[in-house]
């Protein structure tokens, strides 16, 4: 194991009555989480989260106490690079595996971090995905040693209304961190998430392979037209009213392909599909080398990801056998509709508050790439998804009940939905 | 006849709402009755086409909106299509810079719009998000339900030269007076998307025929009228009337 892996973390430093009332409160977590899990609803991880974290606010900055973290944030494949970048670790620390803790369930926000941490007392180091709304606290209270920034793009506009306030508190909260804030991975080819990685101490540039563009038509930092260059082969963006350009990059996707800083090139054998999760995985190779992990065993670990949190996890419905793909907003459905080769393919849409409310997102989203083939609207915003078909010429059915919609669609079919109905789909499953 | 020209204009800028969503209604509505139709997307730094039938602006953040002002103005040859009676459907943010001013910002600088619209927007005291209904009064006298959803932090009101689109029965509409929207002229402004003209085929309808000049013939598609009768009735269980 390489020397820098070794470094045990800071212990926590908690006073007794701080101690106290965490463990109390982990205890009355768990209890709430049998119960929970006693009663069939689930693995009990979110509940468990809640109750730990109402019992002591404090929770989740006491228990990141005593561990060196990575942490991994942006809009779209949090999940995956997270699974990615643990596994990654988990390869560097072999035998000492036992070490690592990260919340695979993708449970995020501040009670699914301190749930997943009260369950491994015994590990100092925590791979952790981060909502985007809990960065610059995670930053405050955790002092991660790496921040993994993937991208950034327009996401829930019903809750979020300005995608750009988000990369503001980032910066604030990389300023107030000074030397001693982490260091960042971030994606190059995004002007919001260079923009917010601007006042980190450190920064490693990934070139990937983005596809959506249509968030970066302006510069966050004054407001210009930015403009796309071509350089060596691509386009770079640059600003003409200010000085945010395109950072040259230190590691840099290429195809299926991911280049170094030392300039040799590493295929990554992912069991994950799609170009973006070459971006991701090139994210998370950069972070675990940061780390202190050998190229040969970062790429080890990653080969062993297969399903992160059920994503395109495939299950059986009867004798239709469906691979599930989730897509949380258009840049998602860029990347996810590709993948779906299926005819005919289920989609998914629902509209309570974890997928937005607002479903105008559907417009985004370049539904003609399916004409020819026969699409499934299903969930409760199907008509809405049946109407955008319509216009874009693109044949189509209803069935407004998942299961139904599945069952039968063929012996394979590729679905894809938005959040809660890709999450009902997984517990049907059992792979929740 | 050379086709109908509908122009997306800044859709970079102005489309955080599937805004593009409204064009493509408008364009396909046209083909769906053998009239030849063309969309045309400008691009911030392009020339605006003068050519237009229909000129749309959707949302958008504040740089944006300041950005899609400078370009419109530099450019004018949206200005010299409504002179010529075009017509220009712009909503949310794209309402908000129609009119003569509005706010931007953490400290609410004023900024001048395209002066296009009799009225003028400052910051509300809420945020209006939601599902939205109201009811707009057809040319022809009669009522039709226009379905949406709204998120806007600017409040609206109207000049004396600008006329309401509709009236408010479930949500805030223009300044939360009861008031949706606004007319002057060919020029149209509403809050709603969702896309608007998606979910309310007869306002897409009218824009259209304003553009033209003459009639369309009506065109069924019962697809739709579910999607309406099911907003309509979730925005009439969970939303509260005025
Ligand atoms: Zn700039």
């Amino acid at each position: 194991m390489p020397s820098s892996l070794s470094t045990p973390a800071a212990p926590a430093s908690l006073s007794r009555t701080q101690r106290l009332r965490l463990w109390t409160a982990v205890r009355l977590g768990d209890a709430a989480a049998l119960a929970s899990r006693l009663a069939g609803r689930g693995s009990g991880a979110s509940i468990r989260g809640q109750v730990l974290t109402r019992l002591d606010p404090d929770a989740f900055a006491e228990l990141l106490q005593g561990h060196r973290v990575l942490a991994v944030s942006g809009t779209n494949g949090k999940t995956t690079t997270t699974h990615l970048l643990a596994a990654a670790v988990r390869a560097g620390l072999g035998a000492q595996a036992a070490r690592l803790v990260t919340n695979s369930d993708g449970a995020n926000l501040h009670y699914g971090i301190a749930s997943a941490l009260s369950q491994q007392p015994r590990a100092d180091i925590a791979v952790l995905e981060t909502d985007e709304r809990v960065v610059s606290d995670m930053i405050a209270h955790a002092r991660p040693e790496i921040l993994v920034l993937l991208n950034f793009s327009r996401d829930q506009l019903d809750r979020h209304h300005e995608i750009k306030a988000l990369g503001r508190s980032w910066r604030r909260a990389l300023d107030a961190a000074g030397a001693s804030g982490p260091t960042i991975v971030a994606n190059a080819c995004d002007p919001l998430v260079v923009w917010s990685a601007g006042t980190a101490a450190r920064v490693i540039w990934v070139e990937t392979d983005t596809v959506w563009h249509a968030d970066g038509a302006l510069c966050p930092a004054c407001g210009s037209l930015l403009v796309r260059v071509p350089s060596a082969g691509r386009d770079r963006w640059d600003c003409p009213g200010c000085e945010l350009t395109q950072p040259a990059s230190d590691y840099r996707v290429d195809g299926g392909t991911v280049v170094l800083p030392d300039g040799t090139t590493v295929t990554p054998d992912l069991q994950v599909p799609g170009s973006f999760n070459v971006s991701n995985a090139a994210c998370a190779l950069a972070a675990a080398v940061e780390f202190g992990i050998p190229v040969e065993a970062a790429l080890t670990g990653m080969h062993t990801v297969t399903a992160p949190a059920g994503r395109f996890a495939t299950a059986q419905f009867g004798a239709t056998s469906a691979r599930l793909l989730l897509a949380k907003n258009p840049a998602g459905w860029a990347e996810a509709l590709p993948l779906a080769a299926s005819d005919p393919v289920v989609l998914a849409i629902d509209s309570v508050a974890a997928d937005g409310r607002d479903v105008s997102w559907l417009w985004d989203v370049d539904y003609e790439q399916l004409a020819g083939r026969t699409v499934i609207c299903t969930g409760p915003r199907a008509q809405d998804l049946a109407v955008r078909l319509s216009y874009a010429g693109v044949d189509h059915r209803v069935e407004p009940d998942l299961r139904t919609a599945i069952t039968g669609a063929g012996p394979t079919v590729d679905v894809i939905a938005t959040y809660t109905p890709f999450q009902a789909l997984l517990k049907m499953v059992g792979l929740r | 006849m050379s086709p109908v020209e509908i122009v997306l204009v800044y859709q970079s800028l102005l489309g955080i709402y599937g805004d593009r969503g409204n064009a493509m209604v408008l364009r396909q509505r046209l083909a769906w009755r053998g009239i030849d139709a063309t969309l045309t997307v400008v691009e911030p730094g392009d020339p605006v086409p003068s050519t237009g039938s229909v000129y749309l602006l959707g949302g958008g953040e504040d740089a944006a909106q300041i950005s899609a002002v400078k370009g419109l103005k530099a450019d004018g040859h949206l200005f010299d299509a409504l002179d010529r009676g075009a017509v220009l459907f712009a909503v949310c943010a794209g309402f908000q810079i129609a009119g003569n001013t509005f706010t931007v910002g953490e400290q609410d600088d004023v900024i001048e719009g395209l002066g296009l619209l009799d009225v003028d927007t400052r910051r509300g005291p809420v945020r209006a998000v939601g599902e939205i209904l109201t009811r707009w009064k057809r040319p022809d006298g009669s009522e039709y339900l226009i379905t949406g959803f709204e998120n806007h932090g600017g409040f609206t009101t109207l000049g004396a030269k600008a006329k309401p689109l509709a009236s408010v029965e479930i949500g805030v509409g223009n300044a939360n007076d009861g008031i949706e929207g606004a007319v002057q002229g060919t020029v149209v402004g509403t809050y709603p998307h969702g896309p608007v003209l998606a979910r309310n085929p007869a306002l897409a309808d009218h824009l259209l025929e304003r553009a033209l000049g003459r009639d369309l013939e009506p065109l069924p598609l019962p697809e739709l009228d579910e999607l309406r009768r099911q907003r309509i009735a979730a925005v009439r269980k969970t939303g509260t009337r005025r």
